[in-house]
């Protein structure tokens, strides 16, 4: 296994040069909302959708290029954690990521289900090499969508991989592509691609650490 | 290169979901095996787990998270949903179990057969009799709002009858629908009627065993003491060749 590398200079790290109290104050949020939802509170559904809604709908609308299946998606996501957050253990991970990896599971079983590759792909092509910013990072901030600063980051992220890196990752993990798909897109050995996505996803892992403690 | 070199090289592909869905279903099955790899696994998740946050977010419609929650709260839960699966599931295991018990004890195959073949029989008898009817006879029956009707096919040549009574309600308790035969010498009883208007009754008849011909047919309310050999109820059909 390589080692994993440094983070790229310039990666902001959101949550580490933020106030300790305000850091307690979002992890006691998350908390409260949580025990909200065990406590079958619908006002803390209406809630969590309201602040993962843009986030899920970006990630699903993005892999599945149709802004209806998409939506489809994101409905299952809240019914499943409507259905599974009294099992989630205090221990597990923060609520968002939680959602985020149902939701792009779902999309990428969906994604299987088609075998309609070419036809996504030739949707796809449009979108450019990395997953697009549909708004501009000068028209948005924090207070317009919470989280905007994770955004920041992990595109900071991916902005530092080289190139060829973040483009095996862009098919990977946004488009839910295997390793045999992608040599074929690229015209590369398996063996490329699988040294590519392990480099890419060391650097990322280390890249994507300062975020691990931010909370709904 | 052990083998399990290989889960440890595929951890992130595998969070990633980039292997072959062969791998995958490999890989899945290693994690309930082992614990190193499941660990690291979730450890890889969550390090990875705000990746799909580099893309941007896109800002639903007016209205989204109230409508979306409504859709969500109106949902059957996930059990409600898979009970109709898990019916079938369980009828598929129950069936299962029987046509392999079935298999191991192949006397009862054959004696469950052999019924079949007997249902068969009845079935081709009773159609034999409906198909060779040399008359046919029919009257409608009204009782306590009810329009039902009585239908006899005779076979002359078998002395067989196929009687049809349809769309009367179950009798009242303490009293039966009676069938009788009509003859020269008199009324003969036959079979109780089970009628019930989700669908009709249907019954073969041999002719009675007595030397007077038989004329016609009446269907009568009787009470269900009533063990006599003359009807003592309410006629409610009475038809005669």
């Amino acid at each position: 296994m390589p080692h994993p590398e440094p983070p790229p200079a310039g990666t902001p790290g959101p949550s580490s040069d933020r106030p300790v109290a305000w850091r307690a104050l979002v992890l006691a949020g998350e908390a409260s909302l949580r025990r909200r939802l065990v406590a079958r509170d619908e006002q803390a559904l209406v809630e969590l959708i309201e602040l993962a809604s843009p986030w899920l709908l970006g990630i699903t609308q993005s892999m599945l290029s149709d802004s209806d299946e998409a939506e489809e998606v994101v409905l299952e996501v809240f019914a499943s954690a409507w259905e599974r957050v009294g099992s989630l253990g205090v221990e597990h991970d923060a609520l968002l990521p939680w959602l985020l990896r149902i939701a792009r599971n779902r999309a990428i079983d969906r994604l299987r289900r088609r075998r309609r590759w070419r036809l996504k792909l030739a949707r796809a092509e449009a979108y450019g090499a990395l997953p697009p910013d549909r708004v501009r990072a000068s028209e948005v901030d924090e207070a317009a969508h919470p989280g905007w600063h994770v955004h920041e980051s992990v595109h900071a992220a991916l902005e530092s991989l080289p190139a060829e890196q973040r483009e095996a990752v862009r098919l990977a993990y946004f488009q839910g592509l295997t390793h045999s798909e992608i040599a074929r897109q690229l015209a590369i050995p398996m063996g490329t691609v699988k040294t590519r996505l392990r480099l890419a996803f060391d650097k990322l892992r280390v890249a994507l650490v300062p975020i691990k403690d931010w909370v709904l | 290169m052990t083998a399990h070199d290989w889960y440890v090289e595929n951890r992130a592909a595998y969070v990633a979901r980039s292997l072959e869905p062969g791998e995958e279903r490999t890989f899945r099955d290693h994690l309930v095996r082992c614990d190193e790899c499941a660990r690291e696994v979730v450890r890889l998740e969550r390090e990875l787990g705000w990746l799909p946050m580099g893309v941007a977010p896109v800002a639903p419609a007016p209205g989204f998270a109230r409508r979306m929650a409504g859709k969500v709260l109106d949902r059957p839960s996930r059990w409600r949903r898979r009970l109709p699966l898990a019916a079938a599931a369980a009828i598929a295991v129950v069936a299962a179990g029987t046509a392999l018990s079935a298999r191991d004890e192949g006397r009862d195959l054959r004696a469950l057969l052999s019924a079949r073949e007997s249902q068969l029989a009845a079935l081709e008898d009773t159609l034999s009799v409906l198909r060779q009817a040399n008359m046919v006879l029919q009257t409608q029956i009204s009782m306590d709002g009810y329009q039902g009707g009585l239908l006899i096919f005779q076979d002359a040549a078998s002395h067989r009858w196929c009687v049809i009574v349809h769309g009367l309600p179950p009798a009242p308790l303490g009293s039966v629908y009676q069938f009788w035969f009509i003859t020269e010498t008199g009324m003969v009883r036959s079979v109780e009627v089970q009628a019930d208007t989700q669908r009709p009754a249907f019954m073969t008849l041999p002719m009675p065993g007595v030397a007077a011909p038989v004329m016609g047919a009446a269907l009568t309310m009787e009470p269900a003491i009533n063990r006599s050999g003359e009807p003592k109820g309410v006629e409610l059909a009475h038809v005669v060749f």
